[in-house]
């Protein structure tokens, strides 16, 4: 497995690579970080067609947008992945459906073996075990409202609505979860 | 307007953005409160938490694609990539035709590379354009909906008057009892500084009033929010905005700002 670190900085470099237009780049950045994505896409649309549009729409925006992309502002993929969401989110709203499965932010219940099925080579296994150990340790209360936030798009309005709470409540609730994932992934944030 | 530290009312925003659980609105005017006002206490705590649950894709199955997004993908990109120009090569005899054949050969990619940035440009100012127009769709059809109900013949109007030194604000709500909701604007209503928070009450007739919503307007003093009645709130004598510390209090303690009765 790669290092976190090592990853990073080989992202970044593929981004200025990507920016001077190197078509490899883009290559291996899609190589190394399709399938995540496309797991983010297809869980929000549940469309394997759309889904795949959209991750074409994704690594072409990163593509296109490498330029201007700021490291301050965060780590590649993270950069991806919100990219990523956002623009399924969008083409939810845009085609009018309601997310029709239930959405979960601990889908993985049981954590993967390296090199099994089902796992990602460039995920390092202990980012994964981190990431699950984090949401599973996230309260139902925290958990509920952030899944209906970042798979369905809700609002915060929306959410209250949806679960008969006042709405100071709904937003105190993601504040909370989200300040538990910040607290328990700050190594790698 | 640029904050000094982190507050717990700029942490819920910091979440509520990154989580994606803004309304429009709210998301666009955060938006440009990151871009434009250059909120580093804002921008920092964003960054940390969109990298914090973008973590969470990890933990999804990956899922393949099939490989001709990959192929398209890559083919597109190359097509658009820059093509070097092609140096003239030196023969015995070259002579003053040929250099004016390569000086044109490579004044004709010079210009087709210049199409090809052009194009590119053009491209991905339409993607962005074609982005905004599904937004703004999106966003016509939930106002449309939202004027539709607010004329509606069940919903109630109550307005809200300045109170105090908020004597020029004002505030109306469109109460919907059919589907059990308050549709609030406010205006003229100043936004407090960050150690403090509007908090909105329903007021019963009898017993202590219960928290409707803690908020801040924006920067020109506006807001439009929407709020569920819930059902133990029964026989309404007013409504209220008190000032509040950040994050609102279990019951009013500060100053009214605006009022209203049913």
């Amino acid at each position: 497995m790669l290092e976190e670190k090592q990853v990073e900085r080989e992202d970044e470099e593929l981004i200025r690579r990507m920016a001077s237009r190197d078509g490899d780049a883009l290559d291996v950045f899609y190589t190394r970080y399709n399938r995540v994505a496309f797991g983010l896409v297809f869980r929000i649309l549940g469309n394997r067609e759309d889904a795949e549009d959209v991750l074409t729409d994704v690594f072409w925006q990163v593509w296109q947008q490498s330029a201007r992309y700021d490291s301050s502002r965060g780590k590649p993929v993270a950069w991806l992945l919100t990219i990523a969401r956002t623009r399924a989110i969008d083409r939810l709203r845009s085609s009018g459906r309601k997310q029709m499965h239930t959405a979960s932010l601990n889908e993985q219940k049981e954590p993967a073996a390296s090199g099994s099925v089902g796992t990602d080579p460039f995920v390092a296994a202990d980012t994964r075990e981190v990431v699950q150990s984090a949401l599973q340790s996230l309260g139902e209360q925290q958990r509920i409202p952030l899944e209906m936030a970042y798979f369905q798009g809700m609002s915060h309005t929306e959410i209250a609505a949806a679960l008969g709470q006042p709405l100071g409540t709904v937003k105190d609730r993601i504040r909370t979860g989200m300040m538990h994932l910040k607290k328990r992934l700050k190594a790698y944030l | 307007m640029k904050h000094t530290q982190i507050t717990d009312d700029l942490q819920e925003r910091a979440s509520l953005y990154a989580a994606g659980a803004m309304s429009e609105s709210e998301r666009l005017e955060y938006a440009r409160h990151l871009d434009e006002d250059e909120c580093v206490v804002c921008r920092s705590e964003v960054n940390d938490l969109q990298s914090a649950v973008s973590l969470i894709a990890f933990n999804l199955p990956p899922q393949s694609p099939s490989p001709n997004v990959k192929a398209r993908l890559i083919e597109q990109a190359r097509r658009t990539a820059p093509v070097p120009p092609p140096f003239p090569q030196a023969r015995p005899g070259f002579g003053w035709l040929q250099w004016v054949t390569a000086g044109i050969a490579v004044a004709s990619i010079a210009v087709a590379f210049a199409v090809i940035r052009s194009n590119n440009e053009l491209r991905r100012m339409t993607d962005e354009l074609n982005g905004r127009i599904a937004q703004l769709e999106v966003q016509l059809t939930q106002e449309r909906t939202s004027i539709a109900m607010l004329t509606s013949a069940g919903v109630r109007v109550v307005d809200l008057a300045g109170q105090g030194s908020q004597v020029q604000a004002s505030g109306r709500i469109f109460w919907d009892e059919a589907r059990k909701r308050w549709f609030v604007f406010f205006r003229d209503l100043p936004p407090v500084p960050a150690d403090k928070s509007y908090q909105l009450w329903f007021v019963p007739k009898s017993g202590p009033p219960v928290s409707a919503a803690v908020f801040n307007t924006n920067s020109n003093g506006s807001l439009g929010i929407e709020i569920p009645v819930p059902d133990s709130v029964t026989d309404l004598k007013a409504a209220a905005v008190t000032t509040e510390p950040a994050g609102g209090l279990p019951a009013p303690s500060g100053a009214f700002a605006l009022l209203g009765a049913m």
